[in-house]
């Protein structure tokens, strides 16, 4: 039996409420026991231009929105013009006929109906849900209960406004899409919840962030879950003053991590170098949008891959980790937590616009996250620094009436600053084998997910392994994809033993840096990269027909 | 008798430093509070980079040597972690008014519970002698062998302006009146900076002119006005307390009496709490 996808797109004006009615959609249909991806497609922008969020769902696992939707409904004309061509099949599209008059496809007048209401700007989103519950063929009353929920102010006036829009839709599409419901409900979360809640289990106790999107949601989410969970949670004056504050939270014995993009992991680029030097755990989470510098603000792309295994001057140990997907953010927020803290260096967990901010259903068993146990001074003289066989000197925090001394020059195992030509290289030694007890641990973990059995090897990482995974689906592509959770140390003793000699890459860069970077460390020859630059994700169709011109 | 509250590292500071009766006024700060009953465990300085900074290395206490520019940062991340600590900031001139001044004046605004301790040498003594951001203009320097083109900062009006609630100055030369005000800062609950006056004897020898200048406050200045008039003062230099404000320190203002370092939640009742929010989301 053909695997059905549902996809519903719904398009208009910042301000117009289009995220609340894609996430209230993706809420609609995971409580038909459906899963569901959402992606948003913002501007950088408060009010006018035009978003849209498209949400696609099926009764099994779906890991990437389809650009062609089955329903779409454009809140404005500029929504009309450019999504009339993004139709499945049978695809309808519904339009706001004030804002256009005559056109092709549904015509109904959202904003003359909500402008028998107060603040008609703000509840056209509304009509969005309604056009959706009658096209599903769904119970009105659904539709109501669900408006109470998701729309709790001025509840009355919400409903008398999605009535009338259903009435309006109910004689031309009602039922035309019915759904079968999936195995149950499961809860949706976003990259970045998923990555906050896998920090707090891990045993986060202080978030520092600057705004910046993508990662700007991840400071909301944590800023509003801090007292419950007993967190500090801070935005201070730059992400300077972000790193550098949460170098010092760590060494007071907080388990602390901070949340940026491109730009302002740039500002802490020598904190890094001082959580390196000072063996300080600082786990940051590097949001990728399209660079260089402010780049394109909300969108998306891979291009700080290089830029991340090579964080901070000088020779110090650095773990970057990438997840695939949003049930693989959670785990490893928690284990890179876990891992900073154990070996006593800064650490990346490297993600996208993509993953941080679209939506899925997911199946998480919280219990799985690990906790963060580091290696700590039992008795006896402390020595902050102290020479041991793995190069992980076990820690104390004040207050203590050992001295503890951490210190950003190079310095003797107690702490105190040092130029003696021994000392130097005793204590660059000792950090550099840290490097081996690091893939030593790596090597109990699962630091490489393969999916499928057979086919051509396809190479990916991050958010894309979601894009990949959803188009060999949409295309029926019978594959081997190979997925690097890891990137810094690279697990090459997995890699070499799965990869092959010439598989396809797939990334979201113009230069390919993660194909440089598997040429670099495996020495194969990819025979294709595929790559995309434009902001956007991939599209699972589109991405399945440049699979099959290269396999 | 040894002294317990230096380490083994060799002193590098130039015969006749100011930063000798810094350190020596901090010794005594320390005993000081321990009367007071607070335990040089308690205790955590930080440090930037420069001269001023060795004192890191002789205090046998624990602390965190930061960054050139950032250990106000620093510093304010220790005392969010952990509110029991007291945490003292050696900064330079250089230090917190050139490269690091957002870090002290957004501390100051946050009223973060640090004490700051300003060694204030009016130039870069540890790179050689260039202009600080305090430097007077004319000040000969090797990146400024013109003399300085601009005008310096008044360190006192910029942290009293910011919002200090804790603003003094001291002299390096006057142990005695540097210790007391370190120890009334450190027990001030709020954000607290001493511009100490120092005596650079290789690059900026002002012995003589602060001897003679240096003058100090009976009281503290009745009002926010006062106050700036005689910071801006340029015939006397006044030293003690310019301002001191009670008003709820950051950490209290934003968790109250938490502590996230040690009254940590549990793995289970995070994972209890996870679960249940899971539902919701």
């Amino acid at each position: 039996m053909k695997r059905r996808v549902f996809t519903f797109l719904v398009g208009g004006k910042a301000g117009e409420g289009v995220k609340k009615a894609g996430s209230v959609a993706a809420h609609l249909l995971a409580g038909m026991g459906r899963r569901v991806f959402q992606m948003d497609d913002y501007q950088s922008l408060i009010r006018g231009g035009h978003n849209f969020s498209v949400i696609s769902s099926s009764t099994g696992e779906i890991t990437s929105h389809y650009m062609n939707a089955d329903l779409v409904v454009a809140l404005d004309a500029r929504s009309h013009q450019l999504h009339k061509n993004h139709l499945s099949d049978k695809g309808v599209l519904v339009f706001n006929s004030d804002a256009e008059g005559k056109s092709q496809g549904v015509g109904i007048p959202m904003t003359s109906q909500a402008e028998k209401y107060p603040q008609p700007a703000l509840r056209i989103g509304v009509s969005a849900i309604a056009i959706l519950v009658s096209a599903l063929g769904l119970d009105i009353k659904r539709m109501h209960a669900l408006i109470e929920k998701e729309y709790p102010r001025d509840i009355e006036n919400n409903i008398a406004y999605a009535d009338s829009i259903y009435d309006h839709a109910q004689p031309i599409i009602g039922g035309r899409f019915p759904l079968n419901p999936g195995d149950g409900e499961k809860p949706i979360l976003s990259g970045n919840q998923a990555m906050g809640l896998g920090a707090i289990a891990g045993g986060l106790d202080v978030y520092l962030g600057y705004p910046m999107t993508p990662s700007s949601p991840l400071l909301h989410f944590l800023a509003a879950q801090a007292e419950d969970f007993g967190l500090a949670v801070v935005h201070p004056e730059s992400e300077v003053a972000v790193a550098n504050m949460a170098i010092g939270a760590a060494a007071a014995g907080a388990k602390t991590m901070v949340g940026t993009s491109g730009g302002g992991l740039a500002l802490m680029d020598e904190a890094f170098s001082l959580a390196g030097m000072t063996e300080t755990p600082l786990l940051c989470v590097l949001g990728s949008r399209p660079g260089p510098a402010t780049g394109v603000p909300t969108y998306t792309e891979q291009g700080d891959l290089g830029f991340a295994l090579n964080k901070g001057h000088g020779e110090f140990p650095r773990i970057v980790a990438a997840p695939g997907n949003l049930e693989e953010a959670y785990y490893l927020a928690s284990e890179m937590l876990s891992i900073v803290w154990k070996f006593q260096t800064p650490g990346i967990i490297l993600t996208e616009k993509h993953l941080a901010e679209s939506r899925m259903t997911v199946d998480l068993n919280v219990q799985e996250a690990k906790w963060a146990q580091p290696k700590m001074h039992k008795t006896g003289k402390y020595r902050r620094y102290l020479d041991v066989a793995d190069g992980i000197s076990p820690l104390l925090f004040p207050p203590s009436k050992e001295v503890i001394k951490w210190n950003s020059y190079e310095h003797d195992q107690v702490g105190i600053t040092t130029e003696k030509a021994e000392i130097i290289a005793q204590l660059h030694d000792k950090r550099h084998r840290k490097n081996v007890a690091i893939i030593k641990y790596l090597k109990s973990l699962r630091t490489v997910n393969e999916y499928g059995k057979k086919g051509p090897v396809i190479v990916t990482y991050g958010s894309t392994t979601m894009s990949v995974l959803e188009a060999l689906k949409a295309g029926g592509i019978k594959a081997r994809v190979i997925q690097p959770v890891f990137l810094k140390p690279l697990p090459v003793w997995e890699l070499k033993k799965r990869i092959g000699s010439t598989p396809v890459v797939i990334e979201q860069s113009c230069a390919g840096q993660f194909a440089t970077l598997l040429r670099d460390k495996l020495d194969i020859e990819p025979q294709a990269v595929i790559r995309k630059y434009d902001g956007r994700p991939f599209d699972p169709e589109e991405l399945a027909r440049q699979i099959k011109e290269v396999i | 008798m040894t002294d317990d509250l230096i380490t083994y590292a060799e002193i590098t500071w130039c015969p006749g430093c100011g930063n000798f009766g810094i350190l020596n006024a901090f010794k005594k700060a320390v005993k000081q509070l321990e009367k007071k009953g607070i335990d040089r465990e308690k205790i955590f300085m930080t440090a930037g980079i420069g001269q001023h900074a060795k004192v890191f290395d002789y205090a046998n206490l624990s602390g965190f040597y930061g960054l050139h520019g950032r250990s106000m940062a620093t510093a304010q991340g220790i005392k969010l972690a952990n509110p029991e600590l007291k945490v003292i900031n050696f900064v330079g001139d250089g230090d917190a008014m050139g490269e690091g001044l957002e870090h002290v004046l957004f501390a100051a605004k946050r009223n973060a519970d640090i004490s700051v301790v300003m060694h204030n040498n009016g130039i870069y003594a540890l790179t050689t002698g260039q202009r600080s951001p305090l430097s007077a203009r004319g000040y000969r320097g090797p990146s400024t062998p013109w003399g300085s083109e601009e005008d310096p900062f008044n360190p006192l009006t910029l942290l009293m302006e910011a919002g200090a609630t804790f603003v003094a100055r001291s002299y390096s030369g006057n142990i005695d009146h540097l210790a007391n005000t370190m120890v009334k800062a450190i027990l001030h609950e709020g954000f607290s900076f001493i511009d100490v006056l120092q005596v650079c004897i290789t690059f900026n020898n002002k012995y003589q002119e602060y001897n003679e200048m240096v003058e100090v406050m009976k009281t503290i200045p009745a009002s926010h006005d006062e106050a700036l008039a005689l910071a801006r003062k340029k015939d006397r230099l006044p030293i003690g307390i310019f301002c001191r404000v009670d008003k709820p320190a950051h950490h209290r203002a934003l968790y109250g009496d938490w502590n996230p370092a040690k009254k940590r939640r549990t793995r289970k009742q995070r994972i209890n709490k996870l679960e249940k929010l899971l539902l919701s989301v």
